[in-house]
């Protein structure tokens, strides 16, 4: 699905990025967790296009294609999707209007035929009840005076709108209640199936409770220093991310 | 300043026979009036970002017969479903394809100052208004008694055509009786490659009336257009008043609100669409005359290329008018590193008893929003114009009638697209 190889990346001439490696396969749910400031949110802005930031060194390919060559719209249409950890609100553009907009952008690039109105409503409907949002929400503007839990429903309703094969979602799960967290894991899970991936960056175990990934990356200072499964997830919690430090400097 | 041009002008129009001779000594009044004081310059506090040596300085004409269209002109491209129209070209009414509802009485401009006596509307600090009531040459008045209510619109339509260098004064009375409600429409149309329009609209609601005003002024990016709106409410009364401006080389609207008895309330939205070197002022005022009167003022402005804006908004609360509302929002977005945009919202404050805010903002796009949009597959192109759109949308929501905010909506997107492809 994705080849990060040797991905070097900085802002302002700060480099935040060290030669990250990662290979993402069909159908895995990869987990990155690391302290704040460790470059987490950085690597999943840099891989959907956002022009702040430069790729210094390394290369990435998405199914193939050269991802750093594309537009942002491209790499989404390419079925790469981000949901954001802090997704901006847009007054006056109305939440149904930007949806159909975006999935017709993405089935046009794919070939197929726009949905007209009364179609899309209905399959958005069906979407709605999976995030647990009622109807009165995709007439309201983009994320404009939604609350927390909203907004981070709001982006897995466009991920399964949009239908993405790798989806990044970056700390989905702050700031969530536990009622909202399981509709947000549940989504998600539903989501799964042998062609679509995801990285899912997170702080916490705790929404691993609900979710079962195939592997779990520990990222700090730019780099992934320690890989493992669900056990390794577990060790953070219990230990926190010291003993990991250590380990790095025994090593050198 | 140069009033000399408008002298010779103002000598032509004496000697046309088509105009009412009683109304000359108002027309001279003014006229004499408007040389003390001359036209405005950028030293007048309310002109200080709006230069009209265009028109001061400018060679217009007045509207001669031979102005008026050959044949029938087609306004099927200005169709409105269910709205009854009144079409004014070059000045000159155009009775037959001109209709007008039931209820409602109309009379032209001059009719009017006519059957009021010299008692008539007039707005004596203004120059423009002073040369409208010199040059009156064209309009309408709609006059509806108490207890009428008309359900379909009435619009006028005015189209400016041709490259004459026309100088047009449309006068506009709407009274509207007690418990009376209307929806009126002023369209400014055409493609004159050189025109001068200077329009006074004068509204009166009685008690408990009610108006729905909308204002489109699209006529061409050469024409010099100035408005001056007066409007005066008594108790219970509502004003909803809608402007959507993208013609004009200079655009001045000048509107003046009196919220004079209890409980009367005025909302005026404004939406701005300019391009090129075109300029557009709003200058408002609202006076909170009585007690317990509301207002809103929320005026936005979207800026392409070298083109400039000025918001001028004033809400003067006086002694007596305690319990009040009054909000001003202005909002600007520079889509060009050259447009610029003069803002200053002014609240005057003489009551302790009151609830009013204010705020400006003028920015670019926001550059996070739009990766958003892009970031879902949306071209840049489209996700920008879908950000100018809801920008605007916030103010077109306020468009009360669904056909009217169908055309509106229309005409802002078709010409939107235009300027973002």
């Amino acid at each position: 699905m994705i080849t990060i190889e040797n991905l070097n990346v900085s802002i302002e001439n700060k480099e935040i990025l060290k030669g990250i490696n990662l290979e993402v396969k069909s159908g895995e749910l990869h987990v990155i967790m690391g302290r704040n400031g460790t470059g987490k949110s950085t690597l999943a802005n840099v891989l959907v296009g956002k022009d702040k930031y430069k790729v210094t060194n390394g290369t990435v390919s998405f199914n193939g294609e050269n991802l750093l060559d594309m537009s942002p719209e491209d790499r989404a249409c390419a079925g790469l999707f981000l949901s954001f950890q802090y997704p901006v609100a847009i007054p006056g553009v109305n939440n149904m209007y930007f949806l159909k907009a975006a999935v017709n952008a993405v089935r046009k690039s794919r070939g197929e035929e726009e949905i007209d109105a009364v179609d899309f409503l209905s399959m958005i409907r069906e979407k709605l009840k999976i995030v647990a949002l009622d109807e009165s929400f995709i007439h309201r503007p983009v994320n404009d005076g939604f609350s927390g839990g909203e907004k981070k429903r709001n982006e897995i309703l466009q991920m399964i709108a949009l239908e993405p094969k790798l989806s990044i979602l970056d700390e989905t799960d702050s700031g969530l209640d536990i009622d909202a967290l399981k509709i947000v894991a549940q989504g998600v899970n539903d989501y799964r199936s042998p062609d679509r991936s995801f990285i899912l960056i997170t702080h916490y175990q705790r929404i691993l409770n609900y979710m079962q990934p195939d592997f779990v990356h520990v990222l700090m200072n730019g780099r992934i220093v320690k890989s493992g499964t669900m056990e390794l997830a577990k060790e953070l919690e219990e230990k926190g991310y010291s003993w990991i430090e250590e380990e790095m400097v025994e090593i050198t | 300043m140069s009033i000399s041009n408008y002298k010779v002008e103002f000598e032509k129009m004496l000697n046309r026979n088509y105009f009412s001779k009683s109304l000359h000594p108002y027309r001279k009044e003014a006229f004499t009036q408007l040389e003390k004081t001359g036209f405005p310059t950028q030293k007048w506090e309310n002109w200080r970002f709006t230069n009209v040596s265009n028109i001061s300085d400018g060679e217009f004409m007045i509207s001669e017969i031979s102005d008026a269209p050959q044949t029938t002109p087609d306004i099927d491209s200005y169709q409105m479903e269910g709205v009854d129209t009144v079409v004014i070209y070059n000045g000159h009414y155009q009775k037959d394809i001109s209709s007008i509802p039931n209820g409602v009485n109309l009379l032209s401009g001059s009719e009017y100052m006519e059957r009021k006596n010299g008692n008539f509307n007039r707005a004596n600090n203004s120059p423009f208004d002073l040369l409208n009531t010199a040059f009156t040459d064209s309009g309408m008045c709609i006059v509806l008694e108490k207890n009428t209510l008309v359900k379909s619109p009435i619009r006028i339509l005015f189209i400016s055509n041709g490259d004459r260098s026309i100088m047009v004064n449309p006068r506009v009375n709407v009274d509207i009786g007690e418990s009376s409600s209307l929806t009126f429409i002023e369209q400014h149309v055409g493609d004159a490659t050189s025109f001068f329009q200077n329009e006074s609209v004068f509204i009166t609601l009685g008690n408990n009336a009610q108006l729905n005003h909308v204002r489109i002024q699209s006529n061409s990016e050469f024409t010099q257009n100035i408005s001056n709106l007066n409007v005066n409410q008594a108790a219970d009364s509502q004003y909803e008043f809608f402007q959507l401006v993208d013609g004009s080389k200079l655009g001045r609207s000048d509107i003046c609100v009196q919220l004079d008895g209890e409980n009367a309330q005025c909302n005026i939205n404004s939406l701005t669409l300019s391009k090129n070197n075109q300029h557009i002022d709003n200058n408002i005022i609202v006076n909170h005359n009585s007690a317990q009167t509301h207002s809103s003022q929320f005026v936005k402005s979207i800026l392409f290329d070298t083109s400039t804006g000025v918001f001028n908004g004033r809400t003067v609360v006086h002694e007596n008018a305690q319990k009040i509302t009054a909000q001003q929002t202005n909002k600007n977005i520079l889509l060009s590193k050259k447009a610029k945009m003069n803002a200053n919202p002014q609240l005057e404050i003489y009551a302790d008893d009151v609830k009013c805010s204010h705020g400006s903002t003028t920015g670019q796009i926001d550059e996070d929003a739009l990766f958003y949009l892009q970031s879902r597959g949306i071209n840049k192109q489209d996700a920008m114009e879908l950000m100018v759109v809801g920008f605007a949308n916030e103010v077109l929501d306020k468009i009360p009638h669904p056909e009217i905010k169908k055309a509106i909506y229309t005409e802002f997107t078709v010409k939107l697209n235009r300027l973002m492809s």
